[in-house]
């Protein structure tokens, strides 16, 4: 049947005439699907109508449903689930769909499922759930550990998952994954494809893969719907007025704070996006100092600030009261701001993908261009910039693979079944496989898993009180209340690290900072928080009062989060734009690497600009001892766990110890005796084969794995966290995860969550795949050695950032500059 | 195991045990702190699956060290246990009578919340606040003061309580933390003797002494 003779598309073709608006190709695409009942991915860029492709094709086909009476039908039951990764979008998503159902004055109504619902809400959507209700995944779960869930599920049509790049990738996405098998299953076998299930989003490099994931539990191939809607995205670099040929990261930007003042004071409202909430106070403080007349125009917006005031801000943003906001990974996602014009990038967005989306953040009205501006934190950067626009050129996005085996969600996932209304062994099994995530999931391991739950893993059976998952009666069941209470308040993959509010003594919330934060400073010190500089006073009942402090010193906080390292694809382009630089064979618009010529001729001058099929090492004598720069460009998780190996690897040829630096482009190994790399042995240092068992033998995985186990222990239960600011309830069961971490590895070393640990540093944190390609990259390139007189301006920031960690700021600053002058005479 | 260092107090000879507890010379007696038995039970009880082998690697290092310093008398400056009874407890009761003749002392801790008559049944001799052996004094926790008023003449007090630890820094920004004895001039604060216990960091002064427990190596940390 063609959708466009049925009568639900007439009555939505009309309604939307009637609004001056016509459907996109890509919405008459998936509503044709829609109502061919077939799953699918629907890829649109934001504020192009992707709701729609969704939602109206759900509303055609209730209308052809019940053509007659479609207008009168009340409480359907649910017939739309829509799933969103972020409570803020569920409100205006929400009002836009009432918009169209009054507007085609049906009865449908469309709730909301989240952690602000009220419980008054909850129960009265319990007794009639509305046509469309939009949930977060942690939610969904929830609605999972209700007794008697299946119900709500039974008349559901479609299930739609927004933003699904977003949650790909995460465990967020796991919990979708598992949740999804369980509601098409819920009704006993899969019958005529029902419910539909369609995720809609954003380009990134693994579409295909992305509707795989999805679509595993319902098992169909589905299709693919492009919206090819390409919006124009203009980038300009702030390039400095003089080049530094000794860059070094961290300083330039601030300096350069000036030429934002015209770009913010000629557009309508400015975010600048900065990578981190430590600099973005700095910026924020520095935007005021360089311009005292954008104060009360100008706002702070990062995880720490109180929500309310956040709330304040983004109000502020939709009616374009605000000149600019500086903010962090913060705005990356969420409701679009009208008002915004412009966007400046501060520093390297380290990907693609997130460069253009925040790119995206301004411009919004369908044929408008993005304006962004990036603005270096230290000249190289420039390369980056140039990078940047030939990846986007060619559309090369990076991809989001997806999480494999997270026994941690798994674990808790069987919890959740096990508080509602049980599971079966077989069953579930079968369910849990039928996802992308467990796939390889052997019926071993998920005895593991269940043994685990059941019996507590290996105890001594007379004396053990283990109680948590009961097998009765075929069902597996958690019968105490307090162990499901519990279970009910830590639903959740999203681990942050114990945090402590701050409140002015006089009374007046300000945000949250990490406790280990706090737990450095004495009373009388001061840190900037929310832009204020705050001195500390004391602690009580677990928060941190402060009062206001003219000291015009402070401490910014250095907030725990982790330092994304460059992407791949970005990598790659850096590598293919160097080789423009060395070869001349420049662009026409390629100001940034013009502008870049005197850093390069003297890199040329010194040492080598690399190509893009070449490797570069350069080994230096200084002062501080013998110095090996690498320069593969692949960002510095990789480069990191690199600098470990090849120590080790050059440790063998002779006892030697080093000290190693990175950043994104390449590493140093340091030591006080000559290094013996040449090329007789480079090609072999820098081999794939042996690599797992050098990896373990160089790198401290222990402690590596120490640090991911925390967010592994609280997922799977073990170790439960208040919310922020209260006190821990459960006294006596508190541990930390370093402690349990110690224990398992000493007591129960099989135990799976231990081993997930492990298995998510080599993924994540050694980014062990990337590594490998880039040892195999490396087999197949030329590896060129030099040997330069005096440090180059490439290895110059690199060397200041090993000289860092043991400095203050400002002696660093001095030290720096002697090192500029000598080595520029 | 290495070999006890000797800690000379008042012209009495306590035996510093990198398994976590002072054996004293002169009065035979064995002094550990902190227990805390049943935790792994306690845990296991509200569905967390913390493996019970801790617990009994805990006793027997305990008794390990018993046999091997041959003490008629064991003082536990506090948190024996850890929480209310359950079967790791009942298990400890049939252990303590494999020692029917060794003294037992607890200077009852925080966690030490157990019914009078289960010290009876299990032969523990509690004491509230402190227990007072020649001239020196055992208490649970160094910070909290007791209206009850101490005798005079005390000169030494061995406390529990806060599981201190030692933070080590190594090359190349390595940072280590172990748990350690900590003696000052007037007390000394011990480790807690369960592995299933964490840290809380304490900094040396002069005239201090700290020995920290490297894995079942002492150091005498300077």
């Amino acid at each position: 049947m063609k959708v466009e003779e049925t009568k639900g598309f007439r009555v939505i073709n009309e309604w939307l005439a009637a609004n001056e608006r016509h459907p996109f190709l890509f919405q008459l695409q998936a509503w044709q699907h829609i109502v061919n009942r077939e799953s699918g991915l629907v890829n649109a860029p934001t504020g192009c109508g992707k709701t729609y492709s969704v939602f109206l094709g759900a509303i055609i086909q209730f209308i052809n449903q019940h053509p007659g009476y479609y207008h009168s039908k009340k409480d359907s039951g649910l017939q739309l689930l829509w799933i969103t990764p972020l409570r803020a979008l569920a409100k205006d998503i929400g009002r836009a769909m009432e918009e169209v159902i009054a507007g085609l004055g049906m009865s449908w109504k469309v709730g909301i499922r989240n952690g602000d619902t009220p419980l008054a809400e909850r129960a009265k959507q319990k007794r009639q759930m509305p046509e469309v209700l939009i949930i977060t995944p942690e939610s969904l779960h929830l609605l999972l550990a209700q007794k008697g869930y299946a119900e709500v599920f039974r008349s559901l049509e479609i299930i739609a998952v927004d933003e699904w790049h977003e949650l790909l990738g995460s465990k967020r996405g796991v919990q979708v994954e598992l949740a999804i098998s369980r509601i098409v299953n819920s009704q006993g076998k899969l019958t005529n494809g029902k419910p539909a299930l369609w995720g809609i989003s954003a380009t990134i490099g693994n579409l295909e893969e992305a509707k795989d994931v999805l679509l595993s539990p319902v098992r169909q191939t589905g299709i693919i719907i492009k919206a090819n809607i390409q919006k124009k995205i203009e980038v300009e670099s702030v390039i400095p007025d003089e080049i530094e040929k000794y860059p070094w990261a961290g300083h330039l930007g601030i300096r350069l704070a000036h030429k934002l003042i015209p770009i913010i004071l000629q557009s309508k409202t400015t975010l600048i996006f900065i990578n981190t909430r430590g600099m973005s106070e700095t910026w924020y403080q520095t935007l005021l100092n360089v311009c005292p007349d954008l104060a009360g125009s100008i706002a702070l917006h990062h995880g720490s600030i109180d929500m309310e005031l956040r709330a304040w801000i983004e109000d502020n943003l939709h009616t374009g009261n605000l000149k600019a906001v500086v903010c962090t990974a913060s705005l990356d996602l969420g409701v679009d701001f009208r008002p915004v014009e412009t966007v400046v990038q501060v520093g390297s967005p380290k990907g693609v993908a997130r460069f253009l989306q925040r790119a995206g953040r301004s411009g919004h009205s369908p044929d408008a261009t993005s304006k962004i501006y990036f603005l270096p934190t230290h000249s190289l950067e420039l390369i980056e910039a140039a990078a940047l626009k030939s990846a986007m050129s060619e559309n090369l996005i990076e991809s989001r693979p997806p999480m494999m085996l997270c026994y941690d969600v798994l674990l808790q996932f069987l919890s959740t079944l096990a508080i509602s209304d049980g599971f079966s062994q077989e069953e579930t099994y079968a369910e849990v496989v039928s996802t992308f995530c467990y796939q390889h999931l052997t019926k071993d391991e998920w005895q593991q898993i269940l043994y685990f739950v059941t019996e507590g893993g290996h105890a001594m059976h007379q004396y053990d009180d283990f109680k948590k998952i009961e097998l009765e009666d075929g069902l597996y069941k958690i019968k105490s209340r307090k162990v499901a209470m519990r279970h009910r308040m830590h639903i959740g993959t999203i681990v942050s690290s114990s945090m402590m509010k701050v409140k002015f003594i006089t009374g007046g919330y300000i945000g949250v900072i990490e406790e280990f934060f706090i737990s450095r400073l004495d009373p009388g010190d001061v840190f900037t928080l929310a832009g204020r500089n705050l001195e500390f006073l004391m602690i009580k009942d677990m928060t941190a009062l402060v009062k206001k402090s003219g000291s015009k010193k402070s401490i910014i906080p250095s907030w725990d989060g982790g330092r994304m390292p460059l992407s791949a694809n970005l990598g790659k382009k850096l590598r293919e734009t160097l080789d423009r630089s060395a070869t001349g064979a420049l662009k026409p618009g390629e100001n940034e690497l013009r502008s870049l010529q005197p850093l390069f001729e003297l890199q040329q001058l010194l040492s080598h600009v690399p190509k893009q099929h070449e490797l570069l090492i350069e080994q230096i004598e200084t002062k501080d001892g013998f110095h090996l720069f690498v320069y593969p460009f692949e960002g510095r998780l990789v480069h990191e766990a690199m600098a470990a190996i090849l120590a080790f690897r050059i440790s063998l040829i002779r006892p030697i110890t080093f000290s190693f630096a990175m950043n994104d482009y390449g590493f140093e190994l340091l030591s006080d005796q000559p290094i013996p790399v040449d090329d007789t042995n480079v090609y072999d240092l820098f081999s794939p084969a042996d690599l797992l068992n050098d990896i373990q033998r160089s790198v401290n995985s222990t402690e590596m794995a120490k640090r991911k186990f925390r967010d592994v222990a609280v997922i799977g239960g073990l170790i439960f966290q208040g919310m922020p600011g209260e006190k821990k309830k459960a006294r006596h069961l508190q541990s930390s995860a370093s402690l349990l971490f110690n224990v398992f590895a000493e007591y129960d070393k099989d135990n799976l969550l231990l081993r997930q640990a492990y298995q998510e540093v080599f993924d994540q944190q050694m980014e062990e795949v990337r590594l490998r390609d880039m040892l195999e990259r490396i087999q197949h390139s030329k590896i060129v050695l030099t040997f330069p007189e005096r440090l180059t301006p490439f290895c110059f920031p690199i060397k200041v950032d090993s000289m860092r960690e043991d400095l203050s700021s400002e002696k660093l600053e001095d030290r720096v500059k002697k090192m500029q002058q000598q080595l520029e005479f | 195991m290495q070999n006890p260092f000797p800690h000379i107090i008042y012209k009495n000879t306590f035996w510093v045990s990198s398994e976590r507890c002072v054996w004293w010379e002169e009065e035979n007696t064995l002094i550990v702190s902190d227990l805390h038995l049943g935790k792994t039970g306690h845990f296991r009880k509200s569905g967390i699956g913390v493996p019970q082998g801790i617990y009994k690697a805990d006793l027997q290092r305990l008794m390990a060290q018993l046999y091997f310093f041959k003490a008629d008398r064991l003082i536990i400056v506090g948190d024996l246990t850890h929480s209310t009874e359950n079967r790791e407890l009942d298990h400890f009761k049939k252990w303590r009578k494999d020692f029917s003749l060794l003294h037992i002392d607890l200077v009852k801790g925080n966690h030490d919340i157990l019914t009078d008559t289960w010290y009876d049944d299990t032969g523990i001799d509690v004491s509230a606040h402190h227990l007072v052996v020649k001239d020196f004094c055992f208490r649970h926790d160094l910070k909290i003061k007791h209206k009850e008023t101490l005798p005079d003449g005390i000169v030494y007090t061995f406390v529990g309580h806060v599981h201190p630890g030692v933070t080590v820094k190594g090359k190349g920004r390595q940072t280590l933390r172990f748990p350690c004895f900590y003696f000052t001039a007037e007390h000394c604060i011990l480790p807690a003797f369960s592995r299933f216990t964490g840290t809380y960091s304490v900094e040396r002064q002069k005239n201090e002494t700290v020995y920290a427990i490297a894995g079942n190596q002492l150091m005498h940390i300077l």
